[in-house]
């Protein structure tokens, strides 16, 4: 799932050439994202389209030779004049008639061309890692360019750029991957890797040898020099102080020839764009307010002292739990500190919640991209691969990310609490200029797993993601002003990080306070119990089977099984009454119906039935499962495939809390799991208590910093 | 000690009247850091010429009956007009071929005219707490007559001839110093305005203040409509000396763009200076770069 979906897509054609583009966002100035096509397409600008498109009209291309553009052969369709004549078509079908340019690498000869020979057209120019022969390229590339065209035997690295080669089964490939490695020299740029090789095999082969070898077309009869020259509109520079594509001297001599400014990103390397998104669309954006006169920030400032003390507060959307522990935890912060002033930046389903809790919910809510939606686009049946999942979230997390720096820019916000707002912990450590105030970080696990068939590669991937972790909090310990822990040190997994990093427990006991479990309610007590029931109308002889499954249409599959089980169950135990919680993403009447079983869309505080049935089956999600565990219920629990925070981190909680059964989706049969039924109901449990004191333990954590 | 010292110094001069200028960093564009009504010096705008000067060139002068500038005794001395020329011979005393100009209060009067007649001069315009007649002054002001003999000294009474030429002058510059400085905690703003104010003779203000008067509204709607120059309007929400809403009415007139001071008093410059640098060079940045 993307972040942001173009308003408009559509094609130009010249001489038979079809060029993708796309249109988004309807208001303010323009700009044109061009990519070094076709190594590269549109959707490597997916970490600025939704944030640039919130203030201007941004236009992309996947330019000839990639994305949903054609991909003709040969040099002659891939000279300099023929991408000018496709970028002047793209502009006129998108109806823009002053725009700024963004392009990166070997995109801005093209681009500079075009702010020479259209002044009018053409009112500011953003160079990305320029890629322009006005000073030497790297040595190691020199003799590679040379043999272009030669046969090479074996060639590793930097000689893997040959045509021959690329044309070898494999052997484009193998470049392809040799090049974004050593274009990617920043820590921990796994996804950035992977994206960008992908992009890159979604061209020909023959495509990009033909735009190598028509890229230098003599159009520019000056020379590049000649053509910095050329260009009298205002020139921003981002160059890479480590970037092995192109020599940080380009970008400095382009910025010399033209006049524009240089911004030198230290430590980055040839793709800031995909990289460090955010630094990059702080810049752009200020360019764009100083090129075209059209502010975009804030107009209103207050003085310290008149500010009232405010929080805001972000509650993870993946999976509902959250939602009613925070809720819990703001009611007992305004308890300790009435005059704070509490706004939510929130999406549904969590905003669902906060209004009926009457909670202020921030207007900026709405420009967020839906995570949860994300999350169901990630799942089958009975599966989702929540690392994974997390990683393609990349570019929805950035989009986030920027709407709440904007939020948190403006807002003047004493106090950011963030119940696993990823985008916010991450992205404040890759720019820790950016904080506003004081932050506080909770959460209910610590520490990716991999899952054990993902072999050694997801082994490399969570270790490198834990890693990352480790080192923002060493490098920048005064971005979480606190970090809280929903739970207690025995609740912590035995694993480590990874083979060379620390023990979980040992490093989360030393970085986190704990709060210990928060239910968001407190369960009832032996002799509540019954009127509880009567007032959900369950009598006493009757046996309560509730099956949720959260949210998520995730829930499908295990629901059907629930119900393919009901009549034998039924059978054996003809007291037992079956109420389904299917949720609002699934139509409860695509279920078949029995006497005894009903089946619900949404249920109001669900926790309430969990609270007093005779028996409950559930996924692996810790909310549901500890609300349970709570209350101290019967329960059977089938972790998602491929979760590995149901599949380990819940399980070892329950485990300790001596709750519930966890059952194998995959291997249980409808005979198994009426025997788990029959067994398990309505049988007193001798779990371990559960805290409700949490919410106020975690409220005066926080409370202490304001 | 000042936090920086001129580069340069010297004189203006026009029709025999004396105009002290300073000038401060090299960078580019020029910043003129215009005087403001003759009540105070160009040492209000001390918090800005450091930080302006790192990054701009800056100038500023004393204005006609303050500092180091002459003090002509008549009022037609003082009318927005001749402040206005005395820009232009700054400009040219300090070889200034264009500049963005920043004004406090009434230098608005002379900014927007020097920007109307002279656009080839002027970048940019920016104008804190302008005092501007675009829209009507505080009510409480409007009670006394300047000009008449009073029998109260309470509040705006205090702004009257008599009282200021008869012994009330330090009574009325406690009086406005506190009203430009509505902010809580304000004690040494106050006391940087008492005593550079305090170096005026009341005569003078006198005259400066019937000086003023010459400018009404429709001519100087007009003159704002003449305005080419990108404009930037600071305001303080609390302004007690100038209407917030006259503010907001120079930068619709200009189409300029507003920034307002929640909480903020009249002397900007003086109480909120860190706000206040960042947004003329944010600006600045983007007009005149």
């Amino acid at each position: 799932m993307r972040a942001r979906y173009p308003d408009h897509e559509g094609f130009v054609e010249r001489d038979g050439v079809k060029v993708g583009y796309e249109v988004y966002g309807q208001g303010g100035p323009a700009a044109f994202l061009v990519p070094a096509s076709p190594i590269t397409r549109a959707r490597s600008w997916k970490g600025l389209i939704p944030y640039l498109s919130r203030h201007l009209t941004v236009v992309t291309t996947d330019g000839r030779g990639t994305g949903r553009s054609d991909r003709p052969h040969g040099r002659d369709r891939y000279g300099p004049d023929e991408v000018a004549a496709d970028m002047t078509s793209v502009l006129d079908a998108a109806g823009i008639r002053q725009t700024v340019l963004v392009a990166h690498c070997h995109a801005t000869p093209w681009a500079l061309g075009l702010a020479a020979d259209h002044p009018d057209l053409v009112v500011g120019l953003v160079a990305i890692a320029p890629g322009i022969a006005v000073m030497p390229g790297h040595d190691y590339t020199v003799e590679p360019e040379r043999r272009w065209q030669e046969e090479v035997v074996d060639p590793t690295g930097w000689s893997m750029r040959n045509r021959d080669f690329w044309r070898n089964d494999g052997g484009y490939r193998r470049w392809v991957e040799f090049f974004f490695d050593q274009q990617l020299p920043e820590a921990h740029s796994t996804k950035q890797l992977e994206d960008s090789v992908s992009w890159a095999l979604d061209t020909e082969v023959e495509a990009m040898i033909a735009e190598r070898e028509g890229r230098n077309a003599p159009s520019y009869p000056g020379g590049a020099e000649d053509l910095c020259g050329r260009v009298h509109c205002p020139v921003l520079v981002i160059h890479g102080s480590d970037d092995r594509c192109q020599p940080l001297a380009r970008g400095q001599r382009v910025a010399e020839l033209t006049g524009g400014q240089l911004v030198v990103l230290d430590g980055s390397g040839h793709l800031p764009h995909v990289r460090d998104p955010v630094r990059v669309n702080r810049l752009i954006i200020e360019f764009i307010e100083e090129t075209t006169g059209v502010a975009m920030h804030t107009k209103v400032w207050s003085r310290g002292l008149t500010r009232p003390k405010r929080a805001l507060y972000l509650s993870s959307p993946i999976g509902l739990g959250h939602a009613r522990r925070d809720v819990a935890v703001a009611k007992e912060l305004k308890r300790l500190r009435p005059e704070l002033e509490l706004d939510w930046l929130a999406q549904h389903p969590v905003t669902a919640v906060l209004e009926a809790e009457g909670e202020t919910i921030h207007p900026a809510s709405g420009w967020l991209a839906n995570e949860s939606a994300h999350i169901a686009s990630e799942s089958s049946e009975h599966d989702l691969h929540c690392f994974q999942a997390l990683r393609r979230m990349d570019e929805i997390l950035v989009a986030n990310f920027m709407v709440f720096q904007e939020v948190v820019d403006e807002g003047l916000y004493d106090l950011v609490i963030g119940d696993e707002a990823w985008d916010v912990d991450h992205f404040w450590h890759e720019n820790p200029e950016l904080k506003r105030g004081q932050h506080v970080w909770l959460t209910d696990f610590v520490g990716f797993l991999p899952m054990p068939d993902g072999g050694e590669h997801e082994a490399f991937l969570t270790t490198d993601y834990n890693a990352e972790m480790i080192e923002h909090i060493d490098r920048y310990p005064w971005l979480r002003d606190r970090a809280i822990f929903v739970g207690n040190p025995d609740d912590i997994v035995a694993d480590r990080f990874g083979a060379e990093l620390p023990a979980i427990r040992d490093w989360t006991e030393e970085h986190f306070s704990f709060s210990g479990y928060i239910t968001g309610f407190t369960p009832p007590a032996a002799d509540e119990i019954p009127s509880w029931r009567a007032e959900l109308g369950y009598a006493d002889d009757e046996l309560v089977c509730v099956v949720a499954v959260g949210g998520s249409g995730v829930g499908r599959a295990l629901l059907e099984k629930a119900i393919a089980a009901y009549p034998m169950a039924k059978g054996q135990l003809p007291a037992l009454r079956m109420i389904a919680v299917a949720g609002p993403r699934i139509d409860p009447a695509e279920f078949p119906t029995y006497p005894g079983l009903e089946v619900h869309g949404y249920v109001d505080r669900l926790f309430r039935h969990l609270c007093v049935c005779d028996l409950a089956v559930v996924q692996g999600g810790l909310s549901t499962t500890m609300e349970l565990a709570a209350a101290k219920r019967p329960f059977l629990y089938f972790p998602l495939g491929h979760h590995f925070e149901q599949n380990f981190h819940v399980r070892h909680r329950l485990d300790r809390y001596g709750a519930g059964r966890c059952m194998d989706y995959a291997t249980t049969d409808p005979d198994l799991l009426v025997a788990a039924i029959t067994e398990d109901i309505g049988r007193s449990v001798p779990y371990r208590d559960v805290e409700t004191n949490g919410a106020a333990r975690a409220a005066q954590l926080i409370a202490e910093l304001v | 000690m000042r936090a920086t010292e001129p580069i340069t110094t010297g004189y203006a001069e026009r029709d025999g009247v004396k105009l002290y200028w300073e000038e401060f960093g090299d960078g580019q564009p020029t910043i003129v850091l215009l005087p403001t009504w003759s009540i105070i010096h160009s040492r209000f705008w001390k918090a800005q010429v450091p930080y302006l000067a790192r990054h701009f060139r800056v100038v500023t002068f004393d204005g006609r009956g303050t500092g180091h500038s002459d003090r002509p005794a008549e009022a037609e001395a003082y009318s927005h007009l001749e402040f206005a020329a005395d820009t232009i011979a700054v400009l040219d005393a300090t070889a200034t071929s264009d500049a963005v100009l920043v004004g406090l209060s009434c230098g608005a009067l002379w900014g927007v005219q020097v920007a109307a007649d002279r656009p080839d001069r002027v970048r940019g315009l920016i104008f804190l707490g302008p005092q501007v007649p675009l829209a009507p002054t505080h009510p409480d002001r409007t009670v006394y007559p300047f000009a008449e003999r009073l029998d109260t000294t309470d509040g705006w009474a205090k702004y009257n001839r008599y009282h200021w030429l008869e012994g009330g002058y330090r009574d009325f510059i406690e009086f406005f110093a506190r009203q430009g400085c509505t902010e809580p905690h304000s004690t040494k703003q106050i006391e940087d305005f008492i005593e550079w104010a305090l170096d005026i003779e009341p005569a003078k203000l006198v005259a400066s203040d019937e000086g003023l008067e010459a400018c009404g509204l429709e001519s100087f709607r007009s003159v704002c409509e003449r305005v080419r120059a990108p404009v930037l309007v600071i305001h303080g929400d609390d302004d007690e000396l100038a209407h917030h809403a006259r503010g907001a009415a120079l930068a619709a007139v200009t189409g300029g763009e507003l920034v307002t001071i929640a909480g903020g008093g009249h002397f900007l410059q003086a109480r909120h200076p860190v706000i206040v640098n960042h947004v003329i060079k944010r600006f600045v940045d983007r007009v005149a770069r």
